[in-house]
């Protein structure tokens, strides 16, 4: 999630008040973020957030917020998100926008006080919400330009590859939309976006001039916004209605925080929205949920008063209406988190603070267990370190080369599609070969060597529903000078033995197995597994000079057995 | 040396030594041979004692001659059979036999080298000269009797074993002088090896030990070892055990063991089992609706993307996802269902659900349990091995283990939730202060992380935990609140094991996991 960058002094004057880096610390808790370094020399802060569904917290405006209305205990009053307001200005949408880029909200912010910091975070937050937020620009991408520079209506439309060009930002020189996707290092990142379409999306003041080509790159003229800027035209498109508006409402309300006048835009649509077609922006409409202060209490496990409900919540920004028979939580425009009233709960018990909560041990009586696989997993594990075997944890992700001389004709692998390194691109399929993993990489352990392993394997299995299994297989080797077939069996004659399993040994073909020394191991006609002696090649192929034995047994399959 | 230390020393001689000093119970001063004549013991076994009775102090070498002993290599002791190659040619040659050198090689079973340096030698001597086709000839008037000679030395040398070069005529001596073996040189017919003989005699400390001895008198036979055969005679009664030197290094024995991070598991295990906790398992391949739509986490969640889980190649779908789970979590997805829920609001696709991927979270166990009818109140657990799409490094093992679980309950809270981290943090951790901080998981609400104070590194997170979502829960059949808890054990794995990298936690070295050692309930 989220890490963004802060000047301490910035974040201080957004809260009002000056915070030790102790008592921030502690504060930033409310906001579910941690910092993860303070550098004092520079006045930078670095802080983490965890809360994926909470991008109003993603910027210092954000963060301060939820830290100084708990220190006032009284929320924003954000006038301008009334309903009703009327806008001076439009942005007209096109028809043919609704296949591409149907959605955009838009407002305006007077009076800025810009400086080097705001400029930052402004920066800051645009690309957070847009990368993370609007998942790479796909569903929201976001614009801020000029306001003085601007001739309204705008329109929102669409242009052929080489119908206009402009400068984009970042180049001197005008280039077409389809030369913008090629050249721009911006075009070569989101071009996909657009790339699918015959035309691509614009916004074009009434004096004909480019306001940007959305959701790629602003114009050089009136989209770039400095040190000197006063008023700003903010606007975000996108796929997504919702995440649009909420979008807007973040930057506004960051804006306002920072002394600006927020002037609302009108969005006009030719087609239906779920807002209709007239859409005033940044856009309210007061949503809130219905609480039962007894489920409430119930869900804390405390018995919460309404007037210490009200104070908490109104403390992190919502407001809270009714009494104990019903209550209603009006929350904040800049948020569209809450799905649910147990929301609400963790809302409460953040603003109240965890530690004032008193740890109760459940009361509820259970009886605890292993499950019966586990259990015979332990008493085979038991026997084997009995027999004088040390045991092995092996990785189950591995490189198909370390299985392939194992496989039988045609035999396959459950394999990673999306593989970030051919050394972890398969799941094994038997525990052998991560003990000769062992082997390869022990030659100057003092031998005897006497390794195990029982762990997890995954094999294809086109009869089950996921089309895989998992089983959890033992898997025993020897490696000295005269480790051999004899020896091996021994071991697992008596294994099976304590296990309560009547085996018989079948000749078979193990492509591990040297041809005539290899063994199934059959308990009434079903397999249980195989036990050899490793062939040379298969020894040679990893660089092992010295003989080896082994086995290898599904304990599944022991499991079913000796269950009766 | 007082009459205790002497004691102690007494009691900690081996037979050898005992029998070595009373052999100068009747002389003080004893040569090598005398010992030998005296004791009974044979050379290495003399060495070995008086060498310990040196170091002791009780013994001093007072005289010392070395010898030269001349005995027959191996090569001397085949010519002695066979005679030397030129007298087996010279004999040859003589019984009017017609050959070659190749012939003498191919059958005559000799070295190439040695035929080819005695014709050489013959040759130079004009005894033979090669005559038309390679065949030898022999000149009967040159005199051959300085090959008979050495013939005579090596009988002569045979027969008397190992022999004093002094006791050799003269001549005979300068004949073996030329021919014996030097390291690193062909090969030669005698070996001379060096003798010391030294003359012993017993330091003041050796006297009165002696002395000590002769006084005890009885016991003189030690025993090295209790044999059956002693127990079944009762011949152990007659005996003296030897004092062993305990202060020795022991040989390194190889035990079979546990792997130490499998022990680390156990203990983990059975502390959960004795909190009441019950196993759960669940698979490696799992698809994407058990791990992470049953979980309510959005399909367009930035942690489901696919820089962040492995997709399996074939087959990249399970064939349905079980009734009727499906449908209520995509109700849950799409707008809340039937749990109070506004829900993500969005179109739910059911094929991306069936999508194969290889478990990123051991949450997914817990849900499956939700659905399958876990019992309530009910307290699971289970040890899950996760697989994330990070590049490997000291932090980040290709797969690793999640200890994750779920506790159902009609008493299940925000407070009893917290009351159950801090059991964890008492009897897992063995820790005694806590901090519980807020925290996001897509599936809990509200969420918790625990952080610990460990004693030597500090404040530490320890695990996450929430109350299910009803949106999780309710779909899958489970009407109680239910804790979902997780634990990051790999860290204190490393602390008990003292490692530093993640991946030595599944190293393939026999060396490393037969010494790493591991400290559990510290």
């Amino acid at each position: 999630m989220p890490t963004i960058d802060i000047k301490k002094k910035d974040l201080d004057s957004l809260i009002g008040r000056k915070l030790s880096v102790e008592a921030l610390e502690k504060r930033l808790m409310l906001a579910k973020a941690e910092l993860k370094e303070y550098n004092a020399a520079t006045d930078d802060l670095k802080v983490e957030l965890s809360d994926s569904n909470r991008p109003d917290l993603w910027c210092a405006e954000g963060v301060a917020r939820q830290i100084r209305i708990a220190l006032t205990g009284k929320p924003e009053e954000y006038s301008f998100f009334r309903p009703g307001h009327k806008a001076t200005r439009i942005i007209r949408v096109a028809k043919d926008m609704k296949p591409v880029r149907p959605y955009i909200a838009a407002c305006i912010a007077f009076g800025i006080r810009m400086n080097d910091d705001v400029l930052a975070q402004m920066i800051q937050s645009q690309d957070k919400l847009a990368e993370i937020f609007g998942r790479q620009r796909s569903t929201v991408s976001i614009g801020i330009y000029e306001m003085d520079k601007i001739a309204f209506p705008i329109d929102y439309r669409l242009a052929a590859p080489d119908e206009l060009s402009f400068t984009p930002l970042g180049m001197d020189e005008k280039l077409t939309l389809g030369r913008i996707l090629e050249r721009h290092p911006k075009g070569v990142q989101y071009g996909g976006i657009v790339k699918p379409f015959r035309k691509y999306p614009v916004l074009i003041d009434s004096m004909n001039r480019v306001l940007s080509f959305p959701p790629i790159i602003n114009s050089a003229e009136i989209g770039e916004v400095k040190t000197n800027t006063r008023n700003v035209l903010v606007e975000v498109t996108g796929t997504d209605q919702r995440m649009a508006a909420l979008t807007l409402n973040i930057l506004a309300v960051n804006f306002y925080d920072r002394g600006a006048e927020i002037d609302p835009v009108q969005i006009v649509y030719p087609y239906a929205t779920d807002k209709g077609t007239r859409v005033t922006c940044p856009y309210d409409a007061p949503a809130s949920i219905k609480l039962s202060l007894a489920k409430f209490s119930q869900a804390l496990g405390e018995d919460v008063s309404v007037a210490d409900l009200k104070k908490r919540l109104t403390a992190y920004g919502h407001k809270v209406k009714g009494s104990a028979t019903g209550l209603s939580i009006t929350y904040p425009p800049y948020r569209d988190d809450i799905m649910h009233p147990m929301d609400m709960v963790e809302d409460y018990a953040i603003s109240r603070g965890y530690e004032s909560f008193e740890p109760v041990m459940p009361q509820e009586s259970t009886v605890g267990g292993l499950s019966k696989i586990e259990l015979m997993s332990d008493s085979a594990r038991g026997h084997l370190v009995g027999a004088g075997f040390q045991e092995f944890v092996s990785n189950i992700l591995c490189s198909r080369e370390e299985l392939a001389d194992g496989l039988a004709a045609g035999e396959g692998l459950v394999e990673v599609d999306n593989v970030m390194s051919l050394a972890y691109s398969v799941l094994r399929n038997r525990v052998l070969p991560s003990l000769l993993n062992v082997e390869a990489a022990s030659s100057k352990a003092f031998y005897p060597h006497r390794t195990f392993e029982a762990g997890e394997v995954a094999v294809l299995d086109r009869s089950a529903n996921m089309g895989t299994r998992t089983d959890l297989n033992l898997a025993a080797l020897i490696a000295h000078p005269t480790a051999n077939f004899s020896e091996m069996h021994s071991t697992l004659d008596v294994l099976l033995y304590y296990l309560g399993v009547e085996y018989k040994l079948e000749p078979a073909e193990d492509p591990l197995f040297l041809a005539g020394r290899c063994g199934k191991i059959v308990v009434n006609g079903d397999a249980l597994g195989f036990i050899g002696e490793v062939r040379p090649e298969v020894l040679e192929r990893r660089q092992i000079n010295m003989p080896c034995a082994a086995f290898e047994i599904n304990l599944n399959a022991v499991l079913r057995l000796t269950k009766r | 040396m007082t009459p205790s230390e002497q004691n102690k020393l007494i009691e900690s001689f081996h037979p050898l030594e005992n029998k070595l000093l009373l052999s100068f119970s009747r002389s003080a001063n004893l040569a090598a041979a005398d010992i030998i004549a005296a004791s009974g013991l044979d050379e290495s076994r003399l060495d070995m004692a008086t060498g310990w009775l040196t170091a002791k102090g009780l013994l001093a070498v007072t005289a010392e001659e070395v010898s030269s002993l001349v005995s027959l290599t191996e090569t001397g002791a085949d010519y002695l059979k066979n005679g030397t190659p030129e007298v087996r040619i010279i004999a040859a040659l003589r019984e009017g036999k017609q050959f070659t050198v190749k012939d003498i090689i191919q059958s005559w079973g000799m070295d190439p080298s040695e035929v080819s340096s005695a014709v050489g030698a013959l040759k130079e001597s004009k005894v033979v000269r090669v005559v038309q086709g390679g065949l030898l000839e022999l000149n009967p008037a040159v005199d051959v009797s300085a090959y008979d000679a050495l013939m005579t030395v090596i009988r002569h040398a045979a027969s008397i074993g190992k022999g004093d070069l002094t006791a050799f005529p003269a001549e005979e001596r300068s004949l073996i002088q030329g021919n014996f073996h030097k390291r690193g040189k062909g090969k030669g017919i005698f070996r001379i090896t060096e003798k010391k003989n030294r003359t012993y005699s017993l330091t003041p400390d050796g006297k009165d030990v002696l002395r000590l001895i002769q006084e005890r008198g009885a016991v003189t036979d030690e025993a090295s070892a209790l044999t059956p055969e002693m127990l079944k005679q009762g011949a152990w009664k007659n005996v003296r055990f030897r004092a062993y030197n305990i202060s020795l290094s022991p040989p390194r024995a190889s035990i079979g063991r546990k792997h130490p991070y499998r022990e680390f598991l156990d203990y983990v295990k059975y502390q959960f089992v004795s909190m009441g906790f019950e196993e759960m398992r669940g698979p490696l391949v799992e698809n994407e609706f058990w791990d992470m739509d049953a979980l309510f986490m959005p399909q367009f969640h930035p942690a489901r993307n696919i820089h962040d889980v492995y997709f399996v190649k074939e087959p990249s779908q399970c064939r349905e996802i079980e009734a009727p789970f499906g449908k209520q979590v995509a109700a849950a997805h799409k707008d809340g269902g039937k749990t109070g829920s506004s829900g993500w609001r969005y179109a739910f696709d059911v094929e991306r659900a069936k999508r194969l991927i290889l478990r990123s979270q051991g949450t997914a166990v817990s849900a499956r349990t939700m659905a399958a009818g876990p019992k309530v109140p009910g307290k699971y657990f289970s040890i899950a091995r996760c697989f994330r799409y990070d590049s490997v490094d000291a932090t980040h093992a290709p797969d690793f283990n999640q200890v994750e679980g779920i506790v159902l309950g009609s008493d299940i809270n925000f407070t009893t939730l917290l009351g159950l981290l801090k059991l964890f943090g008492q009897e897992v951790a063995k820790a005694k202060e806590f901090q519980f901080r807020p925290a996001y998981f897509p599936f809990t609400e509200p969420s918790v992380e625990l952080h610990v104070k460990h004693p030597d590194l500090g404040w530490m997170e320890l695990g996450g935990a929430g109350i299910f979502r009803p949106e999780v829960t309710l779909p899958l059949g489970v009407d109680v609140p239910v804790i979902a808890w997780g634990l990051g054990l790999d860290r204190m794995a490393m602390i008990a094991m003292e490692i530093k990298d993640i991946r030595d936690l599944f190293s393939r070295d026999l060396d490393f996991v037969r010494t790493k050692k591991i400290q559990l309930n510290k």
